[in-house]
């Protein structure tokens, strides 16, 4: 699986959404995806990468694309 | 006797000592895994926690962090995550107290007592959560105090801190009850530990204006967060519970 698969896949597990629904999604504007859907977000997130993201990074993740520049930070190249 | 938290693991932060020494027994009594905080990383500790565990039969693992210092809050998250073991109950019981008149009380020793008495806890309870949301159901205890529901003097700053506690407590119930975590409090009234600033004088006037004529002692606080952190209390959250002997 590549990374911007295991990605999509976090978050279509965690939100309970289909792989259509990503492009351009944002935090708040969907009832899966507030703000416990963004904690079970992060921790799939997390899971995938086995890595764990920061206090300021966890509020930044503000949608679907700014997540994928925000876990670059983390040494994960989608 | 059933041992009630058998295949659970809790984390308990100030369990070197007083309330948090006394739960971390109970829960380990009752065959519960535990990491056990403190601030300092000593051979007492570890020896007191090591026969703790066999005692039990349980894993206890130590783990060191000041709940004033960010990085060391995160780094310790990081080591329990890192594990992989379950986060089933956290008790954020670590606490610093504050006795001084609000015209005496300087920002400084109020910034100092936020961040112990709910800064830390907040950034730790945010930083286990991912854990605990992993469970099939997680409890999460907050030790807070009478001081931050009633109004006594001198109680300022430590009281303030822990009303923030308090109120922290119910929200976090209201956004996590559908996910099965439960939130409660407990607001112990004067207990037996080396926190208690009173003189003897004011220890006798608090007896004697208690239902119950004594002072606490810290197991009667570690039966109140076993019950809390067990199934018992399956239906039990966003309540702030004092365990005090009826303050009258
Ligand atoms: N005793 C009472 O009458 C009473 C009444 C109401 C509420 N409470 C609350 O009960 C809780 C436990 O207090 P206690 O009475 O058992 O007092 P205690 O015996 O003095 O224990 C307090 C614990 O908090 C930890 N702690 C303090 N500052 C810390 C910091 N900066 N970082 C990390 N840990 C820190 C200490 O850890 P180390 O041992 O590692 O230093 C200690 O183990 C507190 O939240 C307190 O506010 C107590």
């Amino acid at each position: 699986m590549t990374n911007l698969e295991k990605y999509n896949k976090a978050f279509m597990e965690a939100l309970g959404i289909t792989e259509d629904k990503l492009a351009g999604l944002e935090y708040n504007t969907i009832p899966e995806w507030d703000s416990v859907g963004h904690m079970q977000l992060i921790a799939a997130i997390e899971d995938a990468f086995d890595i764990m993201i920061d206090t300021d990074d966890i509020i930044d993740l503000s949608s679907y694309e700014k997540g994928k520049e925000l876990i670059a930070k983390y040494e994960v190249e989608l | 006797m059933s041992r009630i938290l058998e295949g659970k693991n809790a984390v308990i932060t100030g369990a070197r000592q007083g309330i948090g020494r006394a739960i971390a027994e109970a829960y380990a009594e009752n065959g519960c895994g535990l990491w056990v905080c403190s601030r300092t990383d000593d051979e007492a500790f570890r020896k007191d926690m090591k026969e703790l565990s066999e005692k039990y039969g349980v894993d206890i693992r130590t783990i060191f962090f000041d709940m004033m210092k960010e990085d060391e809050i995160k780094s310790a998250a990081k080591e329990i995550l890192g594990s992989k073991i379950p986060v089933d109950i956290l008790v954020n019981n670590a606490g610093a107290t504050c006795r001084s008149l609000f015209q005496m009380t300087s920002m400084k020793t109020l910034r100092d007592v936020f961040e112990v008495d709910f800064f830390g806890p907040y950034l730790f309870t945010q930083l286990l959560l991912r854990a605990m949301m992993k469970c099939s159901s997680a409890s999460i205890i907050n030790i807070v105090s009478t001081a931050g529901l009633d109004a006594n003097a001198g109680r300022s700053a430590y009281g303030s801190a822990k009303a923030a506690l308090a109120c922290f407590t119910r929200v976090l119930s209201a956004e996590l009850g559908t996910k099965n975590i439960r939130v409660n409090a407990i607001a112990p009234g004067v207990t037996q530990t080396s926190l208690l600033t009173y003189d003897e004088e004011q220890l006798a006037e608090i007896v004697a204006d208690s239902a119950q004529g004594v002072i606490g002692q810290p197991e009667d606080i570690a039966g109140s967060a076993l019950f809390l952190a067990s199934d018992s209390s399956s239906f039990v959250t966003g309540q702030i519970i004092r365990v005090d002997g009826f303050v009258l």
